[in-house]
């Protein structure tokens, strides 16, 4: 059985109650994070998913609900109060301290023996990798190593639970990949369950045990990140996670395991029948772009102009006009000469199974 | 370009600076070097002085002749400069007391508020100090503002005695200066990361704690500037300790006001004015070496 870290009981935030500029951050969120889990607050700016951070650690007060913290009540609780601990965004490193001081900090606000501080400091900057800058003031330090001093202070208390806040998205592209594993791995090593907020989805889905889509201070799903990219639940979802075809229709048949739909004037589409849809109901189907094969025209079934082209260098993102004001985007990888497979306005096949193409409720 | 103009470039920026090398020629050397000379002359009896050197206004500062007229050493004097140290501490701490929790006020309220604040804080200098100080008299003399309900409401039967007191006189100098220390520190907190005070309080310190481990030690410098720029012309203050002070108990910059009007003293006054240069000379270079090793320490950025 799982223990329950985290329990929001619909938690309400609004900001300058009672005035003309009152915002509703979050509306009666109900979630539970549980012990020793990768848990990702996902969602475009404003969704309301740091506001939530905040409120688990106490920078901000809840307007209404509760946080329970491993069953103890503690929104009332002052942020120094709560066996939490945050790596911030923008590190918030304490400039006229040195790594180790600022990694001591929190070991010696709870006034644990000096032996005990200097072993903890010592082995959680070594979990990090920067046993040997410990003298270095933060503003030696390169933006990748700022952020893990600030893991390490962070780490350093042994927290309950991790908050991080978007602490990624300072670092260029490829020092981000690497944090990601590590973060993955520093998450498993310490067993501490951490509370991840991103609007980067494929950061969400790269280290996540689970998810949490957030939009307008509203939770849309909660899954594993393979729910959330192959079952979204709403547009909302399916189009914030990774790219995606959408094709507005109504249903015009339903059978045991497919449902079709007109789509446009005239085009027909085939899709898996999820259950609870008839004849008539206005639908939204969504196809993954690399669920889709391209092949050079032949006798498939469907068949379509390249009306764009995004060369990727893995791959390239092909926009193709299939007639009936319905465009597909699809993938192709480059061939082993390198050249592209087709080129603009060449006409090819589209293929795609129909369970690959899902029914959302409009 | 004009033919008139230097050739080589840094002739040319000498020139462009020469107007600023002026202002403080006429402004601060030239006046520091008539100071000095001064103070190696005798004096005039009649007021000015005698272009005779002389060391004499140095040797009073620590001697005087007695009736067989050998020098022997008269503290009266150092006692002066002595209590005008302390006096400056004193009114310099007040000043700290109270400026810091203002100036962190004003850095807490909304930015478009700060300005106004900035504002109130900065009106009294636009009053006379002489009157303002005045003033002082009527709120602390007897049966002045403080006084009288006290009187009146039977809590007190006699005068509290605080004027011509070091208390009046510290008061007067916290109220003259305390501008000066509130704004360097409020230039210094408006630039302080407030997201640090969430990461001490996340990091378990409460406010107090925070307050001590992280606000104060990252404004320090806005602090010492506000101590020197209130410390140095209480030192030289005048006005509070003549008004409020009484004028019994000397401070440095009454006596040397003294020397150059009533005792008709001018080399002695200039003496004092150069022993008050010097001690605020040393102090600044003191925090000019502590500046320095501070930023080596952090690491220049």
């Amino acid at each position: 059985m799982t223990t329950v870290a985290i329990d929001i009981r619909g938690v309400s935030k609004v900001y300058n109650p009672g005035s003309n500029q009152a915002v509703q951050a979050l509306d009666t969120v109900s979630l539970t994070i549980n012990d020793n889990e990768f848990f990702t607050l996902l969602g475009p700016s404003g969704c309301g998913k740091t506001t939530l951070l905040r409120l688990i650690a106490g920078f901000e007060q809840v307007t209404g609900g509760e946080i329970m913290l491993f069953d103890e009540e503690i929104e009332n609780l002052e942020p120094s109060q709560r066996p939490v601990n945050t790596v911030f965004q923008h590190y918030a490193l304490f400039p006229h301290m040195t790594v180790a001081q600022n990694v001591a900090f929190g070991l010696e606000r709870l006034k644990k023996p000096q032996a005990e501080i200097d072993a903890t400091v010592e082995r959680v900057l070594s979990l990090v990798k920067m046993k040997e800058l410990g003298d270095r003031r933060p503003n030696q330090l390169s933006g990748g190593q700022q952020q893990r001093v600030a893991l390490a202070r962070a780490l350093a208390p042994s927290p309950k639970v991790l908050l991080l806040d978007e602490p990624l998205s300072a670092l260029d592209l490829k020092l981000r990949q690497n944090m990601r594993e590590e973060l993955k791995q520093l998450q498993r090593e310490t067993g501490i369950t951490f509370v991840f907020v991103t609007h980067d989805q494929e950061e969400a889905l790269a280290m996540s045990d689970r998810i949490a889509v957030m939009s307008n201070g509203e939770v849309q799903q909660i899954g594993a990140p393979t729910d959330i990219y192959e079952h979204p639940v709403n547009r909302f979802v399916a189009d914030f996670i990774g790219d995606t075809n959408f094709l507005d229709g109504e249903i015009t048949s339903v059978n045991d395991d497919l449902v079709t739909c007109r789509v446009g004037s005239e085009s027909l589409f085939e899709a898996a029948n999820s259950g609870n849809h008839s004849v008539g109901d206005q639908v939204t189907l969504f196809l993954r772009p690399e669920k889709i094969t391209l092949s050079a025209a032949g006798d498939a079934s469907r068949q379509g102009r390249v009306a764009n082209i995004v060369y990727l260098g893995n791959q390239a993102a092909y926009t193709v006009d299939m007639g009936d004001g319905i465009e597909l985007t699809a993938q192709a990888r480059p061939r082993e000469d390198g050249n592209l497979p087709f080129a603009t306005n060449d006409t090819i096949s589209v293929d795609y199974s129909a369970r690959a193409l899902r029914v959302l409720a409009k | 370009m004009s033919t008139w103009l230097p050739k080589s470039a840094s002739s040319r920026r000498w020139l462009g600076l020469a107007p600023s090398y002026i202002v403080i020629g006429i402004f601060m050397l030239i006046p520091m070097v008539i100071m000095g000379v001064f103070s190696f002359l005798e004096p005039n009896p009649y007021g000015g002085v005698k272009a005779v050197g002389s060391f004499d206004a140095y040797v009073k500062l620590f001697f005087e002749y007695d009736l067989e007229d050998q020098l022997v050493f008269n503290p009266g004097y150092i006692n002066i400069v002595w209590r005008s140290f302390q006096l400056s501490i004193m009114a310099t701490v007040l000043c700290l007391v109270v400026g810091f929790p203002v100036a962190y006020y004003i850095t807490l309220q909304p930015e478009n508020k700060r300005n106004f604040y900035i504002y109130l804080v900065t009106i009294p200098f636009w009053t006379n100090l002489l009157i303002r100080t005045f003033a002082w008299i009527i709120i602390l003399g007897r049966g002045g503002v403080i006084e009288l309900p006290l009187q009146k409401l039977g809590i007190i039967d006699d005068s509290l005695r605080m004027m011509y007191s070091d208390g009046a006189i510290a008061v007067g100098l916290t109220y003259s200066y305390l501008p000066l220390m509130v704004l360097p520190i409020y230039a210094s907190l408006e630039k302080l990361d407030f997201r640090l005070l969430e990461a001490a309080s996340d990091l378990y310190a409460n406010r107090w704690v925070t307050m001590w481990k992280v606000v104060i030690p990252l404004c320090k410098p806005g602090v010492v500037a506000g101590c020197i720029l209130v410390f140095i012309p209480c030192i030289g203050a005048f006005i509070a300790p003549n008004l409020l002070g009484g004028g019994k108990k000397l401070m440095l910059g009454s006596l040397v006001q003294f020397q150059f009007s009533s005792a008709r003293n001018w080399p002695f006054g200039a003496a004092l004015s150069m022993l008050l240069l010097s001690a605020v000379v040393v102090s600044l270079i003191f925090y000019a070496r502590a500046a320095k090793k501070r930023a080596l320490m952090e690491g220049e950025v």
